[in-house]
């Protein structure tokens, strides 16, 4: 794990990455192609039962599925026999339809991009309005108090299945404004962008306007405001100086809903890649299933390469002659309503919890089903009479200890990866579109199922956001002139990557996990259907929400308080840092100077 | 900058191109548009496709309930053979039968005739997995001329005219059969209606086929989605994008308008299975204090929503001659005290396993855990999609399943479940159940030609096998079918094989 410094000669750079993104996608083919000889589950088994639901599972007939799927020539045949097709334009046949799979896949792939490009323009749309606010008091050189960014955290936190919900009841059937489910032109294709956009540009959104003060704070925004240039023309350098560092967040955020999206595409009923995926991934199709995680490898691939090109666009020369002014944010003084609001956050959860440890969170009542909230039950009761209040305590600290571990070791590996530039920027672009289901079959196929395997899958692919993050911020402080001056004073490496590079990164990307906190609780929830995780009845947020998403219409209730409890949760995270954070450097007087220097 | 304004703009030009990825409405539906939905039928079906409709598959039961393809003989209402593509037929001898047809013709414009017949159950004969209603028998169809098939069974078979109702051996022209083994049902049935395009796993089109022998359907064509997911199919109809929408799960029935929610009792029964080869319940104390434990019909108004039956057996009243022929269970081992389930349990777990695939069964396992540590049991759920724990549930890795099963398999007999679920060489045997007073019974069963005399040998077979405890049934599902109130004429069939038939049409 190198730290490069500079960057000096690009080429074989160039070369590490593609080697890293070639061995990285080998390695996940590989894997998928070993699925069904990793899980201990008979393939002729699984194919039998997703052909027909009454098989009876004879032997014979076990037997015959299997000679005619060839299954006993072991994995590395079928792996040689499939990758031999594919310069034919051959992606096999699936083995439960026994049609040929690449029709199939291309065309779910379509409808699953048209569907990421409308949750694209969602989300720059939601991004555009969350840090519409920064960029027009920066831009006029007024931004006086630092956003603790709790709007942003709010809508980040919405899960995206709920908001799909939602939409499909209120603007599907009650308004009648869009078709409530299918995929049969572009009218369709609204709510469920806006169900995966929402949430997504929120996020975007709210890293953006945490690093866009840093560049108003630079030399030039002050000369240039000093010289009477327009605010717009301000604000758009601004914004292309701070997009390079959020840009490659798309990859895992927007890009990723391509293989992704398979709870809203069920909700929608939309014929999506991330629903074939899943149906081939339980039916241990194999052939379609490679051809899906092949489709999605190359489209990272190729995203990540897109966006690396649009970043080298946006920073210019300056990226590559080592001449960009390191972003440092400006130390502006909290707002108090950030204290407040993390106030209230912490106690509304505190009172929410031992409210809850009070109460019994498994006793069943099946005559007090759906109870609207009330004295007895303040947030009412779920399908079997289960006081919502009472498991929302009692899941809380497995929910916020498993999520918060989970998102930690996350981010340590996507500091680490992300630091270890050429090697790391293939691997992230590989598992970056990789459904976490994918790699939640992949943990029980190794681990079986287990408590902790939910966990386990969820670092394995949860780390690419942040690697990303660091990726390109360390690509744009190597390029600073104070690191330059660094390097010729004769700083070594470990003092560079203290004193210039985690700084320079970290406030970032704990900003980034913070956001991203309430999707690993979600995510974490998903795997349950594997077997991975906790098992019911024991209360924990996910589960909360999946159970008693169902009723989301006929007891609002039910999802109310799980998913506000999860706003609460995000929301208490990001201000309390950001109030931490401006604790500490208040500590510290910074070298910068505050915004409102000219006026 | 400029890079990313065109960047961008290039993004969202891709947009408008991408328009063709979108299911192409197929041309009639949407030509026809406000024509169209003057007497076509819009269906949303539950179930998408797994082997493009091929017989073999989960799909036959879509030929049947869109009435494409046809068999030999149908069931009626009392599940009873009834005359189809045959009008009649005689039983020659303990393994011989022969079936007159009627005068049909198949969608393709070819005559069905005894050789196509043949043709057809050959190919069902010889497929690569055997369609589950052949798996225990063997059949031999012989053409004798134009219009009479003579079929013979390697082994008596009292339920052979019902076996033929299956929709897996739907006779379909001979040019359905490829030479590959994959078969299409494509304009090769011999129904009322006929599919005219199937769009991957999403849509198919059905248009009438005129020249049905039981003359021309209301509907002049039937526009089918599948949509997987419960709560869409039922938001489907309520924002009137379909006419008829299946399965609506219990939870959101009560969503759809009371005219439009329809139910019916199903041939399912859910039960708990209690493992007798190994662990915990091969203690018969053990289990006769489990069922006792358990009751199942306070899981009726609250799990199912008021939507299925308490359990009063094995067979529900979807299965109409059940009641009245239902033997009394005797000879059930007492059940272990609270204090000697706890002595006897030694802090061993009782394993209850059940699956996600239908979404009542883990909120009736949490129900039933509660039930079960009355009583002094210790449990631990596990709860998984089914195929990701099939094979454990056959190696008999847990103590107790939460179980949803067909009790009249695609035989229409109930021999056949009984057979599969409980004998000691049964394939599906998950309660482990080895016990020669349940062989017997079920044997004989299988053995009696007469259909009420069978019936009366299955309800003792049930006695017997409840008698163990190896399975404490909880509840019948009914089946709740949203139909709109413009639709009249729709099929509401326990055992869920048809839907639509000639008289359903919009008013």
């Amino acid at each position: 794990m190198s730290v490069t410094l500079g960057g000096a000669d690009t080429r074989p750079v160039q070369w590490r990455a593609g080697a890293g993104r070639v061995v990285a996608g080998t390695v996940l083919l590989t894997a998928v192609a070993l699925l069904p000889w990793l899980s201990g589950t008979d393939a002729a088994l699984t194919v039998l039962r997703a052909r027909s639901a009454d098989q009876d599972p004879t032997p014979a007939q076990l037997a015959a599925v299997r000679e005619q799927l060839n299954l006993d020539e072991g994995p590395f045949t079928h792996m040689a026999h499939w990758l031999g097709g594919l310069p034919r334009g051959d992606a096999g046949i699936s083995w439960v339809s026994g049609e040929p799979v690449l029709p199939q896949v291309t065309s779910a792939f379509a409808v699953s991009f048209t569907l990421m490009l409308g949750a694209l323009v969602v989300t720059i749309a939601v991004a555009a309005l969350v840090c519409a606010r920064t960029l027009h008091l920066g831009s006029r050189r007024r931004l006086g108090h630092a956003r603790a960014g709790t709007g942003a955290a709010v809508l980040a936190a919405l899960p995206k299945f709920l908001l799909a919900s939602l939409l499909a009841t209120v603007c599907g059937v009650w308004l009648d404004w869009f078709p409530s489910s299918g995929w049969e032109g572009p009218g369709a294709m609204v709510l469920p962008a806006l169900a995966l956009g929402v949430p997504s540009g929120a996020m975007i959104g709210g890293l953006l306007d945490h690093s866009l003060p840093a560049a108003f704070n630079e030399p030039w925004a002050r000369t240039w405001h000093a010289f009477g240039f327009s605010p717009g023309h301000i604000a758009r350098h601004a914004l292309r100086r701070t997009l390079s560092g959020v840009l490659p967040q798309l990859l895992p955020t927007v890009v990723a809903l391509v293989g992704g999206a398979v709870a809203v595409e069920k909700i929608f009923n939309i014929p999506g890649l991330g629903r074939l995926a899943l149906d081939a991934a339980i039916a241990q199709d194999l052939p379609p299933l490679q051809t899906a995680t092949l489709v999605l490898v190359l489209l990272g691939v190729a995203a990540g390469l897109l966006i690396q090109a649009l970043r080298r666009a946006l920073l210019g020369p300056a990226l590559r002659d080592g001449a960009l002014p390191a972003l440092h944010p400006p130390a502006l003084p909290r707002r108090r309503s950030t204290l407040w609001v993390a106030g209230f956050c912490a106690v509304a959860l505190l009172t929410l919890v031992v409210a809850g440890l009070l109460r019994d969170p498994l006793h069943v009542d099946t005559t007090a089903r759906l109870l609207s909230p009330s004295g007895a039950h303040p947030l009412g009761t779920d399908s079997l009479g289960r006081d919502l209040l009472a498991r929302l305590g009692h899941g809380a600290l497995r929910t916020a200890g498993v999520a918060l571990a989970v998102t930690a070791v996350s981010m340590v590996i996507g500091l680490l990866l992300g630091m270890a530039a050429q090697v790391g920027a293939g691997l992230t672009e590989v598992v970056s579109t990789l459904p976490a289901v994918i790699a939640g079959l992949l943990t029980t196929a190794v681990t079986g199922p287990s408590v902790w395997g939910a966990a386990c899958a969820v670092c394995l692919v949860g780390w690419s956001p942040y690697a990303a993050q660091t990726a390109a911020l360390l690509e744009q402080e190597r390029a600073s002139g104070h690191m330059l001056a660094s390097i010729s004073f004769g700083a070594d490496r470990w003092y560079l990557l203290r004193h210039h590079l985690l700084p320079a990164v970290l406030p970032s990307v704990v900003r980034n996990a913070l956001l991203r906190l309430p999707t690993a609780v979600l995510v974490l929830a998903s795997l349950g259907f594997l077997g991975l995780g906790e098992q019911p009845p024991t209360p924990e947020w996910g589960r909360l929400l999946s159970e008693n998403q169902p009723y989301v219409e006929l007891a609002p209730w039910t999802v109310l308080g799980p998913a506000g409890a999860l706003v609460l949760l995000s929301v208490l995270a990001v201000s309390g840092t950001a109030l931490g954070r401006s604790g500490a450097r208040r500590r510290t007087p910074g070298r910068e100077t505050r915004l409102r220097g000219s006026s | 900058m400029r890079t990313t304004y065109r960047g961008l703009a290039a993004a969202l030009a891709l947009t408008p191109l991408l328009a063709g990825c979108f299911v192409s409405g197929e041309g009639g539906s949407d030509a026809d548009g406000a024509a169209g939905s003057a007497g076509r039928l819009r269906v949303a079906l539950a179930v998408p496709p797994v082997q493009a409709l091929s017989p073999y598959s989960n799909d036959a039961t879509v030929l049947s309930k869109l009435s494409v393809a046809e068999g030999l003989t149908a069931l009626d209402k009392d599940g009873a053979a009834a005359p189809a593509l045959a009008k009649s037929w005689t039983r020659k001898n303990a393994t011989t039968w022969t079936f007159e047809l009627r005068k049909a013709t198949f969608q393709d414009g070819t005559e069905v005739t005894a050789e196509s017949v043949v043709n057809a159950l050959d190919h069902a004969n010889e497929a690569k997995t055997k369609p589950r209603v052949l798996s225990d028998v063997t059949l031999t169809a012989h053409a004798d001329d134009t219009d009479t098939v003579t079929i013979s069974t390697k082994t008596t078979d009292p339920v052979l005219p019902l076996r033929l109702a299956s929709p897996a051996l739907g006779i379909l022209s001979p040019k359905a059969y490829a030479k590959d083994g994959t078969v299409s049902p494509v304009g090769t049935g011999t129904g009322p209606f006929e599919i005219t395009r199937l769009t991957g796993k999403t849509k198919a089109t059905l248009a009438r086929f005129d020249a049905y022998w039981g003359g021309k359907a209301k509907a002049s064509g039937i526009d089918v989605t599948w949509i997987a997911e419960g709560t869409a199919r039922a938001n489907a109809l309520r924002s009137g994008d379909v006419d008829i929408a299946e399965w609506i799960p219990t939870a959101q029935a009560k969503l759809l308008d009371k005219d439009t929610r329809h139910e019916v009792p199903s041939v399912r029964t859910d039960s708990l299975v209690l493992n007798t080869g190994s662990g915990l319940f091969t203690d018969t104390a053990l289990r006769a204090a489990a069922r006792q434990a358990v009751d199942g019909s306070a899981l009726v108004d609250s799990v199912f929503g008021g939507y299925a039956d308490p359990a009063q057996g094995l067979f529900g009243p979807a299965v109409s001659w059940a009641a009245d022929k239902r033997v009394e269970v005797t000879g059930r081992a007492k059940a272990a005290t609270t204090a000697q389930v706890t002595s006897k349990t030694k802090g061993r777990t009782l394993r209850l396993a059940s699956y996600t695939n239908r979404a009542e069964l883990p909120e009736a396992a949490t129900v039933l855990q509660q039930q079960l540590e009355k009583a002094g049991f210790t449990v631990k759920q596990d709860v998984r999609e089914y195929t990701q724990m099939e094979a454990d549930l056959l190696a008999g890795k847990y103590d107790a399943l939460v179980f949803s099963r067909v009790t009249l398999l695609d035989t229409g007999d109930a021999v056949a479940y009984l057979a599969s679920d409980y004998t000691s060489d049964g394939v599906y045997n998950i309660a482990g159940l080895k016990d020669s007073e349940v062989d017997q019974a079920i044997k004989s069963a299988a053995e009696e030609g007469d259909p009420a005399r069978r019936q009366q040998k299955v309800m003792r077979a049930e006695a017997e096998i409840l008698r163990t405890d190896a399975v404490v049934p909880l509840v019948h599902e009914k089946v709740v079918q949203g139909i709109g109130t413009d639709v009249e004429g729709v099929l509401l069939d326990p055992r869920e094989r048809s839907l639509i038939d000639v008289d359903t049409r919009v008013k």
